[in-house]
């Protein structure tokens, strides 16, 4: 397998834009992309891009073909990822692997999305043999109920407490401030955190990510077509994609089969593992890590899983101020989902961006200083999980 | 409450038995692997030979977590007017090795004790939009 560079970063920043076209959204990532990179769409061999449910792509999932369509139908192939809130990353890896196989030079990895207003619902189908329609139509659980229970969990095995909870908000956007693509740059307080609704005890509005509309493109290339363009480009140092293991505990349905361990998310484990051998490092190499935090839960819990610290030691970390970017443990310095929203397919490519700013030392404030590793982290509906690892 | 003003939530996952309620799902004979609802093949990994059976699964089991419903979901969730927040727990099945999801049958939601021992009950969620009752499974504290 060939090195492979991230030759080009882009995107448009998160909100709502209800009289925007997601064409108009995603041309601007992908032109900030191929500018960023100083290469013309004539030059780009391959699209790999996130399918949306939600958005766009002619209600097939073709959005990469409504990207081509859009910057100038060149003949080029074009692929189209399905992977739930992980597509962006799972389209990153089939970009990264045509690269890195030789059978394309410059590969475009977009994702872009529009989303409906509230919480992601179900299928829309009222579909027996959907677990997600069951679990709402037999129990009600919505998908902020699912992630209150493992943090439930959580505080009756580690004693987090809800003031833990909302400190991890606080710190999101005490970093997310500063960032010019992320949608909530508002400071909280604890309190303002504890005074937010509750939507699914114990966690509260500021708590979990709302949906978003946005676009996020990287433009990959070979080693030897990005010596043409860069002195020092960022690398791929590595990039992989898991699905679940059959016994790790989540009831993503209706039930499951109890874990030995504690319960989580095998996906993202499984995914990080691969990714952090294939780089050669060990989880606390890592001088920052883009995660999932579509809840508070996940930035305490996942780093622990991971081996990036011990069992039970985030919160302690968190109130040291170690996952700042100044800290030992950097996480999230883009503000994460909480200060950018779900724009579900594009989250991948949104982190990747921060992750290749962050080691180009582009990133101002919210700055990791001396960055030189850093590693993107995202999961999605159907036991999807990547991880990929970036240095320079 | 008549049986024409009332309807299961979904169709086959749930029993009344002679013993009580039961969950209906499936087991694999081969690797004993527990499945709600029923599947069609193990999906055990490990498991050499697809064996399945249906079984029932209840009604004592251990609550691993909890959480209450803050706001009123949107359908298919059903949930009785005026709103009131429900809770939903995390179920581990007595010796069952099945970890189950269900509404909580509880006049105090903000009180109940994770580790606390609860059994299946069939209740209703609430009504549907020609006043029957929408009947599930629930678990209540023993």
């Amino acid at each position: 397998m060939g090195e492979v560079a991230v030759l080009g970063l882009g995107m448009h920043p998160w909100g709502k834009f209800p009289d925007k076209p997601l064409n108009d959204i995603c041309r601007v990532a992908v032109e900030a992309a191929l500018a960023d990179a100083g290469v013309r769409w004539r030059e780009v061999d391959a699209v790999a891009a996130a399918s949306s449910r939600f958005s766009g792509g002619k209600g097939w999932g073709l959005n990469g073909n409504d990207i081509v369509e859009e910057m100038g139908s060149t003949g080029i192939p074009v692929y189209n990822l399905s992977a739930g809130c992980a597509a962006g990353a799972n389209a990153f890896n089939v970009g990264y692997t045509m690269v890195a196989s030789g059978m394309h030079d410059v590969v475009l990895v977009v994702g872009g999305e529009k989303m409906p207003k509230g919480f992601i619902q179900t299928s829309g189908l009222d579909d027996e043999t959907d677990p997600e329609y069951l679990r709402q139509r037999c129990v009600g659980l919505p998908g902020p109920g699912f992630w209150a229970l493992l943090t439930r969990q959580r505080m009756a095995e580690y004693g987090t407490s809800e003031e833990d909870l909302a400190a991890v908000a606080v710190k999101a956007h005490q970093v997310g401030q500063h960032n010019e693509n992320a949608r909530f740059r508002q400071l909280f307080t604890i309190e303002d955190v504890l005074k937010s609704n509750m939507v699914s005890h114990p966690l509260r509005l500021y708590e979990i990510c709302p949906v978003s509309d946005g676009a996020a493109a990287v433009l990959l290339c070979s080693a030897a077509y990005a010596r043409q363009k860069s002195t020092h480009p960022v690398w791929v140092a590595s990039s992989a994609v898991a699905t679940m293991r059959f016994d790790d505990g989540l009831p993503r349905g209706l039930a499951c089969v109890p874990s030995k361990g504690r319960a989580h998310h095998s996906e993202a484990r499984i995914s990080v593992g691969k990714a952090l051998e294939g780089a050669g490092i060990g989880a606390k190499d890592l001088d920052l890590v883009e995660l999932q935090d579509n809840t508070v839960y996940y930035e305490l819990a996942f780093p622990e899983e991971w081996g990036m610290c011990e069992p039970g030691e985030s919160e302690s970390l968190l109130h040291k101020g170690e996952t700042l970017p100044t800290g030992r443990m950097p996480i999230n310095p883009s503000g994460g989902f909480l200060c950018f929203g779900e724009a579900t397919t594009a989250q991948g490519l949104f982190q990747l961006c921060e992750v290749g700013w962050q080691l180009r030392a582009e990133a101002g404030p919210r700055q990791v200083p001396g960055a030189k590793i850093g590693m993107a982290q995202s999961i999605g509906l159907g036991g999807n999980g990547t991880a990929a690892v970036l240095k320079r | 409450m008549s049986k024409s003003n009332s309807i299961p939530a979904a169709e086959g996952l749930f029993t009344e038995t002679a013993d009580g309620p039961r969950l209906v799902g499936s087991r694999c004979a081969t690797c004993g692997s527990a499945y709600f609802p029923r599947a069609q093949a193990c999906h055990n990994p490990e498991c050499e030979r697809t064996d399945m059976r249906d079984a029932n699964f209840g009604p004592r089991g251990r609550l691993a977590s909890v959480t209450i419903q803050g706001y009123p979901p949107p359908a298919p969730v059903v949930w009785s007017d005026p709103y009131t927040p429900y809770a939903v727990g995390l179920v581990d099945l007595e010796d069952e090795a099945l970890r189950v999801i269900g509404r909580l049958r509880v006049d105090d939601p903000e009180n109940i004790e994770v580790g606390g021992e609860v059994e299946l009950v069939l209740a209703s969620l609430g009504h549907d939009d020609e006043g029957r009752d929408v009947i599930s499974w629930q678990f209540q504290p023993v």
